[in-house]
């Protein structure tokens, strides 16, 4: 008993320590699996979601560099957020809300904005056009940190041409590198990396 | 239930009535249960397999680089089509009238490269991924996937179908693309 004890004790140890809460996101995406063994980085990392229904998701990893960007971006779009909507905006770890419905979504409690269906965030094919606010916060991120790598996290059942759609917003603004973030697949037996 | 209970139980000592000695021992079951119940809340809220990345690099827009244009006979260009069907073509749609061969992807797609990779021989082959807009994300991260396992090491994604193309999937094998 004593040292069943121990030993339970020990575990319960080693995962309080190692734990990483899963952040909680803004929609579940269910990503497809390849043999790829690069691991995602913790840090510098902007997270662009693609939903099974073709919703975009935006999200950067340092809550600092967050308010930042909303301040860039409210400023180019001639929107104040007061300090506590940024603090607030702070603590998501990322978003599908267009600009103009942000600040109405910041005021509701944490109940109700669970309730809310994000409508995600809009794109356009040419990737450059007015209303593609992407191009904004992808900009405006990379303008608070310039170190920033992307990550495209699709859902398996994400058509197409919604992806080519976030393609195009990267492209025009000259991001050619990018990583897909897939689950972790067993490679083929006796296939060997290069 | 786990309580291990080693005082008392004597009595053989002539009579003497002595006083009972009390346990020193503590009963640790609700504090196990409650151990194991954290354990259980720790291993299911932690992310313990961090998920992995492929990287995509895509063609510069701004620039226009000149490149050696490649034989036609060379290049199986594959479409991805809808319910998780590929279909490939070897040469141009142009004019030729190719035979489409329709694959599922995985074993049987993987077999398709291999075997044209062997045809065609390793450095010339050239593949074309061109999805259509009945394809999902899950096809084409598959097929970029099959890339890396075959070790196919020139391939292109190319999002534009030409008009002969859209032409040869519609008579062929009923996709609008």
């Amino acid at each position: 008993m004593t040292a069943m004890t121990d030993v339970a004790f020990l575990l319960l140890t080693f995962f309080i320590l190692t734990a990483q809460f899963r952040a909680q996101d803004a929609a579940s995406i269910e990503t497809p699996s390849s043999i790829s063994g690069i691991k995602v980085p913790d840090k510098n990392i902007m997270t662009i979601g693609l939903g099974k229904d073709g919703k975009v998701y935006f999200g950067i990893d340092n809550q600092q560099e967050r308010m930042e960007m909303l301040e860039n971006v409210a400023a180019a779009k001639g929107i104040t957020f007061s300090p506590n909507e940024k603090k607030e905006f702070a603590l998501m770890s990322n978003f599908g809300m267009p600009i103009a419905q942000l600040k109405q979504y910041l005021n509701l409690s944490k109940e109700q904005q669970a309730k809310i269906k994000q409508p995600g965030i809009p794109t356009d094919s040419t990737g450059a056009g007015a209303n593609n606010e992407l191009k904004d916060w992808v900009f405006n991120s990379r303008k608070a940190n310039n170190d920033l790598r992307i990550a495209l996290k699709g859902d398996n059942l994400a058509k197409f041409p919604e992806f080519k759609n976030v393609l195009a917003t990267l492209q025009a603004q000259n991001i050619n590198k990018f990583n897909l973030i897939t689950g972790t697949e067993a490679p083929p037996a006796g296939w060997k990396a290069d | 239930m786990a309580e291990i209970n080693t005082g008392g139980g004597g009595g053989h000592d002539g009579g003497k009535v002595r006083s009972k000695k009390q346990s020193t021992r503590v009963d640790m079951t609700p504090m196990v249960d409650l151990g194991f119940l954290l354990i259980t809340f720790f291993i299911l809220a932690t992310t313990l397999s961090k998920p992995s990345s492929m990287t995509l690099n895509v063609p510069d827009k701004t620039k226009q680089e000149e490149t050696e244009p490649i034989k036609a006979s060379n290049v199986m260009t594959v479409f991805l089509g809808k319910d998780n069907k590929a279909h490939y073509i070897f040469g141009k749609a142009a004019n030729e009238e190719p035979e489409v061969k329709t694959v599922g992807y995985g074993y049987e797609f993987r077999q398709a490269i291999q075997e044209n990779a062997r045809k065609v021989g390793g450095d010339k082959f050239v593949v074309v991924i061109k999805p259509t807009k009945e394809s999902t994300y899950k096809n084409m991260v598959d097929v970029l996937d099959e890339m890396a396992i075959t070790k196919t090491k020139r391939y292109a994604l190319v999002d534009q179908l030409t008009p002969d193309e859209k032409t040869l999937l519609k008579d062929k094998v009923k996709i609008d693309a």
